[in-house]
């Protein structure tokens, strides 16, 4: 190996930013491949500033303000209800509709806007790709993260109905959520992190994803119980992540079977799997995103 | 050798003049096709320059810097200042050559990087020291300082999207002025300044060199105010240096400076 050009012991590889006075930053052409755990880990403050940033940001300007986080679902519903409740009289085995769809909305709104939110966030934010030197998987970890206080308060919105609708809910139920919860936000994530380093080159990201959310969206079980899909199209659930996920929600909450939770297990697993060929991707075409976006 | 800040070794950097089909627009995507059916032989890079389909934005750029020198960057736009200096802050990689940086290195190569529009002053303070690498406690301690030296005490509650440009320049430059950098990397951000704010920055930036030996690299177009400050000078055009003048003290980073002499006696 050639001698380190300053006589020190250099860091190996790619650049990572070094507390002050200690170490060698060493820039090199192809920098061999790595996942740098360690840049990561040093920009790890970052993550809650951004959130905090996001979520300042989101409702300014505003006369609701906050409200708008409310707002949103709850007319949401009560279309959903007039729609496919009142006029379509899907059936729900006995669960009032609100309620039903609630329980499936919001995760998948979980999903959706995470996934929306991450794979923008590289275009949205060009100017700390040009000129600025911060870890850039936190950009897409930031959009999927952002989603979750919406979510809490669709939790909390879904708790408030449960109670008026007088459905017992015990608590080891919240433990039982929390796979599909890692599940939603896994998909979310792998996702979104693959369409945001697309997006930096292709621009058409942003005009397909939200066809692609509204595609899926009918494709999984949200407005109708996973029942009514027909049973050789099930094992595709498996695919869906999603499908898992609302089934689950579902499942645990109002204790209704669902047809999709026997493919947990295999949907986490896909989707892990994803998760790191996304990860893989990032990695590698992270290097030109400032000469590309 | 344990006062070298910076060396870099035949650093080059080539962009692509061919268009690829993701960066047409809407117009010429149409033109292209057009084309195509009717049989012409309309070829997706016949658009950008037949002759030349790439650009070295820098080429053979090696040197070796010290710590404890301010050096100017000068040359005209696209002789490649902000290319050189996106490669060292690693926002770019190089497509030939090697450096090597020592210590912390804080780029401030833009207004807008870091400050959203939306959030106020006091916010932006924050958010931008964290990018720039500093914790929420640290930015804590120096908040009063980083608003005192910017002076715009007045602003702090206000959307950054009212303030004038130079304003933010000033919060933007005092935010970088106070992060613990041991290289420093600076756009030609501070032209658009005040006389008075670049005086102060001046003596900032000279005193951070003098006491903390702290390198300084700035792209400045007003030859004046840079050779008040610098130590050194890098020529740049067509993306190489043409000339590197350096200063008579840079063989001794702790002496005295010019320029720092002339500032306070100016003072007095």
């Amino acid at each position: 190996m050639r001698k380190t050009a300053m006589g020190l012991a250099a860091s190996q590889g790619r650049c990572v930013t070094e507390t002050a006075g200690t170490g060698v930053c060493r820039i090199t052409t192809n920098p061999p491949f790595s996942w740098a755990w360690s840049e990561l880990w040093k920009g790890r403050h970052l993550l809650g500033v951004f959130l905090w940033r996001d979520i300042k940001v989101r409702y300014k300007q505003t006369i609701l303000g906050l409200g708008w986080a409310v707002l949103q679902p709850a007319l949401g519903v009560a279309v959903f209800t007039l729609v496919f409740g009142r006029v379509a009289k899907v059936p729900t085995g006995g669960v009032p509709y609100p309620l039903f769809v609630l329980c499936g909305w919001a995760p998948w709104q979980l999903f959706a806007r995470g996934l929306m939110r991450s794979s923008n966030s590289l275009v949205e934010n060009q100017y700390l790709l040009t000129s600025a030197r911060v870890p850039r998987l936190m950009l897409p970890l930031t959009g999927v993260l952002s989603a979750v206080p919406d979510f809490a308060i669709e939790c909390l919105l879904l708790l408030i109905m449960m109670f008026g609708y007088r459905v017992r809910l015990a608590p080891e139920v919240v433990l039982r959520m929390v796979p599909f919860l890692v599940l939603a936000l896994a998909a979310s994530f792998a996702a979104g992190l693959f369409l945001s380093a697309v997006n930096v080159r292709y621009r058409d990201v942003g005009y397909t994803v939200p066809f692609f959310l509204q595609l899926l969206f009918f494709v999984t079980p949200v407005v109708y119980p996973g029942a009514l899909v027909p049973s050789r199209f099930r094992w595709l659930s498996g695919l869906n992540p999603m499908a898992n996920v609302v089934g689950g929600f579902r499942s645990v909450l109002l204790q209704s079977a669902d047809p999709a939770v026997g493919r947990l297990v295999d949907s986490l697993w896909i989707t892990l799997g994803f998760l790191g060929v996304a990860c893989l991707y990032f990695r590698r075409v992270e290097r030109s995103f400032a000469d590309v976006v | 050798m344990s006062d070298l800040a910076i060396r870099a070794e035949n650093l080059g950097k080539r962009y692509p003049l061919k268009q690829f089909r993701g960066s047409l627009d809407f117009r010429e995507t149409l033109t292209c096709h057009c084309a195509r059916v009717f049989g012409a032989r309309h070829d997706l890079t016949m658009l950008a320059n037949p002759v030349r389909r790439e650009h070295w934005a820098l080429r053979q750029a090696s040197f070796e810097i010290r710590r404890g020198e301010v050096v100017a960057l000068l040359g005209h736009n696209g002789a490649g200042k902000t290319t050189l200096l996106r490669i060292l802050s690693c926002i770019t990689e190089p497509t030939e050559g090697c450096a090597e940086i020592r210590g912390r290195v804080v780029p401030l190569l833009d207004v807008g990087a870091g400050f959203h529009g939306q959030l106020t002053g006091t916010e932006n303070v924050y958010v931008h020291g964290a990018i720039l690498g500093m914790k929420k406690a640290e930015i804590g301690r120096k908040f009063e300082e980083i608003v005192t030296f910017a002076g715009v005490e007045r602003f702090l509650n206000l959307p950054i999207k009212r303030w004038s440009r130079g304003m933010c320049v000033r919060l933007a430059f005092a935010v970088a002025a106070l992060v613990e950098a041991d290289v420093l990397l600076v756009d030609e951000l501070l032209d658009g300044a005040d006389a008075e704010f670049r005086r102060k920055c001046l003596a900032r930036i000279l005193g951070g060199a003098v006491r903390e030996g702290r390198t300084v690299m700035l792209v400045s177009h007003d030859l004046a105010y840079a050779r008040q400050l610098r130590t050194r000078e890098m020529h740049f055009a067509g993306g190489r240096i043409v000339s590197d003048l350096q200063g008579i003290h840079q063989s001794n980073p702790g002496a005295r400076n010019p320029g720092l002499v002339a500032l306070e006696s100016g003072l007095k």
